[in-house]
């Protein structure tokens, strides 16, 4: 990948606006990672909580590039055959057979051991190629001729193992394949990793990658991201909305509402036809932004204040 | 730029900002892709190789904010503000700074003039160091000051009892002592130009005194941390005083994830078992019988189970607290603990540390088993309570002084335990020499352990739990 490929890349404000053109609404130090991690060609670990455009960003970035996503989810137990490749067994077996029966002609002439040993040793080892090499993710990666976007998805899921897996691919973009050598990439994917934290990545992962957290949105972030997402909302609802969704977040929950909830939230007002937040309607959609029976019920309680103190807030503001 | 760039990161290191040679690289690769131009972009170009947590990007965003910010004050500002102060009404900025030029002006007039009948204020008026304080030269009082500290090693700056002295050597270094020997000698001569004089001395003296809050700030923070922390982990666990308590938290935690890091690889080694013949052909049928992939039966492991059993009476129970804060703080690999507490009688505690964070269960435990002790009796409630559940499994460990007020010891149940045990392991918190002695019973119930050892710091206590994590599994 080089600069002149792709002119959407070049600078912090370009990469702004292109993000902004396909809907990604995103913060000043999102659209710098980007940057730098094409520039230094380093990758990226995302991190922060679910719901704040961890996935979307790779996701946004594959679209921006015109570059194909290669998405790989990371689970307990995930190992090498499923993340990198795996030999074509059947067909490997196949070749075998065929190689059985050809082995008569193949050998004719052949008057001792030692001489068939030599003959077959004319042949090309075609057993462990690449004919026979099934790629996963990380490998399809690097074999992308105009790079690629490759997102691994909750590397914390994994196991440690796995990481130390990672490490190869990630700082010299190779994979070492023990049957056929190293295989480099073709051109280097852009990589991102998200994390939620359930576990701490290893220092050796992190010390490659580029360090991102994602945090909560400010509200004015927030506004412009449901602007663009949910453009029909009117502007007095969307301030509202937004406004509270803020304040929710400053109460004590189990999981706070994440920007894909608000997104939603604002869709299933629009849905209901809704002008301004009204109680009644915030109380039956609030299944909607809270994800925990004992957060909803807190915040039942609590519903009428932080109503008004959305509204005092916004009837400020225009 | 550059080396500025390599001493920040010295600093970021004195605040536990792990920052390895290859970052440091990619630090200076990110200054230069960006450029220097727009701070903010800088700000969060840096952070994003050197800072690897949410934390540590928070005590970069401080540090950065602080080291890069060290432009000294306008020194005109300080005459600013006294002659507004004079005229008693407030008049427009620019007005103001106008003002505060005239101001200067005739300051430096009035110095010129009294230095024409002093010599010692004429020649001082013409060092370097006067001559940037008059003409308010911040740049080069900067590097002056920068000078002076690099000289008296400022950098060393430990403790923050040290900054009246490196601010005293610093303004020795750029040649105060002239500007106060002057002084003195106006003072003698009851000059009109002496306030003059030590308002400028002052703003000097302000200036260093900032320079040095600074640099402490910036580099000694952290090596006091690193300091404390040492000592902490050496005190005895119950002399730690209260205010430091959160600190040790702190550190146990950090103990405790290193020993789970140590151990849990293991784990996984040993859970591959023998090859799983029948498997192993039935996943070959599909390859015409050619078994491609090997299965492997997992060993069946017992997990280990740890009981817990704390004396909470009024001599031990700091002690306690701190182990079941570390074997709480070991849930991943010690999947499980039951804990007991026990100080006349003796309970249960694991749900406790089930409904509440460990430190708030810890409270309320002391507060509900605390008392005199009588081993006797808590022995015998604890066979009740947990004896059957004692198999090749248990770890037993028990913290304890073993002083037992002179009742029954029953020794016959610690002797059961034993049998039944993996291992049975006691903690007493009092040195060695002292068991055994008046009313302790430690000697007898000894002989009924695998293992005894003293524990009263955190080293130690470090030291054991390492040692039951290697043999329990």
């Amino acid at each position: 990948m080089h600069t002149q490929d792709f002119p959407q890349l070049a600078s912090v404000e370009a990469i702004e606006q292109g993000f902004e053109s396909y809907g990604y609404i995103c913060s000043r130090k999102i659209a710098t990672a980007v940057f730098l991690a094409f520039q230094l060609r380093k990758p990226v670990l995302v991190e922060g909580p679910p719901g704040v455009g961890k996935t979307e960003l790779a996701k946004t970035l594959a679209q921006l590039l015109d570059t194909p996503l290669i998405r790989l989810q990371c689970y307990e137990g995930l190992d090498e055959a499923k993340a990198l490749y795996e030999w074509k067994y059947g067909k490997q077996l196949l070749y075998t057979q065929i190689l059985k029966e050809k082995l008569g002609d193949l050998l004719q002439g052949a008057q001792s051991l030692a001489d068939s040993v030599a003959k077959l040793h004319q042949f090309g080892d075609i057993f462990y190629s690449e004919e026979f090499l099934e790629p996963r993710p990380l490998l399809k990666a690097m074999q992308q001729e105009k790079g690629a976007v490759l997102l691994i998805d909750e590397v914390d899921k994994s196991d440690y193992e796995f990481e130390s897996l990672l490490l190869e691919i990630l700082s010299d973009y190779q994979i070492s394949i023990p049957e056929i050598g190293t295989v480099k990439a073709l051109s280097t994917p852009m990589v991102f990793l998200t994390s939620n934290n359930t576990r701490d990545i290893s220092d050796a992962l992190k010390r490659r990658c580029l360090h991102l957290y994602i945090p909560f949105p400010t509200v004015e972030l927030e506004e412009r991201i449901v602007l663009s997402r949910v453009p029909d909302v009117d502007d007095q609802l969307r301030q509202q909305l937004v406004g509270f969704v803020h304040s929710l977040r400053q109460l004590d929950l189990k999981k706070a509402p994440a920007i894909s909830e608000t997104i939603d939230w604002a869709r299933s007002l629009l849905l209901l036809h809704a002008q301004h937040l009204e109680e009644e309607m915030v109380r039956s959609t609030l299944n909607v932004l809270l994800k925990y029976e004992e957060d909803i019920e807190a915040t039942h309680a609590q519903l009428r204040t932080l109503l008004k103190d959305s509204a005092t807030d916004n009837s400020q503001a225009p | 730029m550059q080396s500025n760039l390599v001493n920040f990161i010295q600093v970021l290191r004195s605040h536990e900002v792990r920052v390895s040679p290859a970052e440091t690289l990619d630090a200076v690769e990110v200054a230069t892709t960006l450029g220097y131009a727009d701070r903010g972009l800088l700000r969060d170009g840096l952070a994003m190789t050197l800072a690897k947590t949410p934390e540590e990007e928070a005590i970069f965003m401080l540090c950065f904010d602080r080291y890069f910010q060290q432009s000294l004050a306008d020194f005109s500002a300080s005459a600013e503000q006294g002659s507004t102060a004079e005229e008693a009404n407030t008049s427009p900025a620019e007005n103001a700074a106008q003002q505060a030029q005239d101001f200067a002006a005739t300051q430096i007039a009035a110095l010129q003039l009294a230095a024409e009948d002093n010599p010692n204020l004429k020649s001082l008026l013409e060092t370097p160091l006067m001559q940037s304080l008059l003409s308010n030269e911040r740049n080069e009082l900067t590097l002056a000051i920068n000078q002076a500290a690099e000289q008296v090693g400022l950098q060393e700056i430990k403790m923050f009892t040290q900054k009246g002295q490196f601010t005293r050597r610093i303004l020795d270094a750029m040649g105060e002592d002239q500007i106060r020997n002057t002084v003195i000698a106006l003072e003698q001569a009851a000059s009109p130009a002496l306030p003059v004089l030590q308002r400028y001395r002052d703003t000097l003296r302000e200036q260093v005194r900032d320079y040095v809050e600074r640099e402490h700030l910036l580099r000694a923070e952290g090596k006091t941390r690193q300091f404390m922390d040492e000592i902490l982990s050496k005190t005895r666990l119950n002399n730690i005083e209260h205010i430091y308590l959160h600190k040790v938290h702190e550190l146990i935690r950090k103990m405790a994830k290193k020993l789970a890091t140590r151990h849990s690889r293991k784990r996984k080694l040993l859970k591959r078992g023998r090859l799983d013949m029948p498997k192993t052909l039935r996943k070959g049928i599909p390859h015409d019988g050619v078994m491609f992939n090997t299965y492997w039966r997992q060993t069946r492991k017992e997990k280990p189970q740890i009981l817990a059993v704390c004396d909470v009476s009024g001599s031990v129970a700091a002690y306690a607290k701190f182990l079941l804060l570390f074997l709480y703080s070991l849930q991943d690999i010690l999947p499980k603990v039951r804990s007991f507490a026990f100080s006349s009688h003796l309970g249960e505690v694991s749900a406790y540390f089930d409904d509440h964070p460990v430190e708030k269960a810890i409270e309320l435990v002391n507060w509900k088993y605390g008392g005199a002790t009588d081993y006797g009796n808590s022995l015998l409630d604890f066979a009740k309570l947990a004896l059957d559940d004692i198999n090749s499994n248990t770890t037993v460990i028990i913290l304890g002084d073993a002083r037992n007020n002179n009742g029954d010891p029953k020794l016959e149940i610690m002797q059961n335990i034993y049998q039944r045990a993996r291992q049975v392991i006691w903690l007493n918190p009092e040195s060695r020499r002292a068991w055994g002695s008046g009313d302790s019973e430690m000697l007898r119930y000894q002989s009924a352990c695998h293992f005894s050892a003293e524990c009263n710091n955190l080293k130690q206590l470090e030291r054991i739990v390492d040692q039951i994590l290697k043999s329990s599994r």
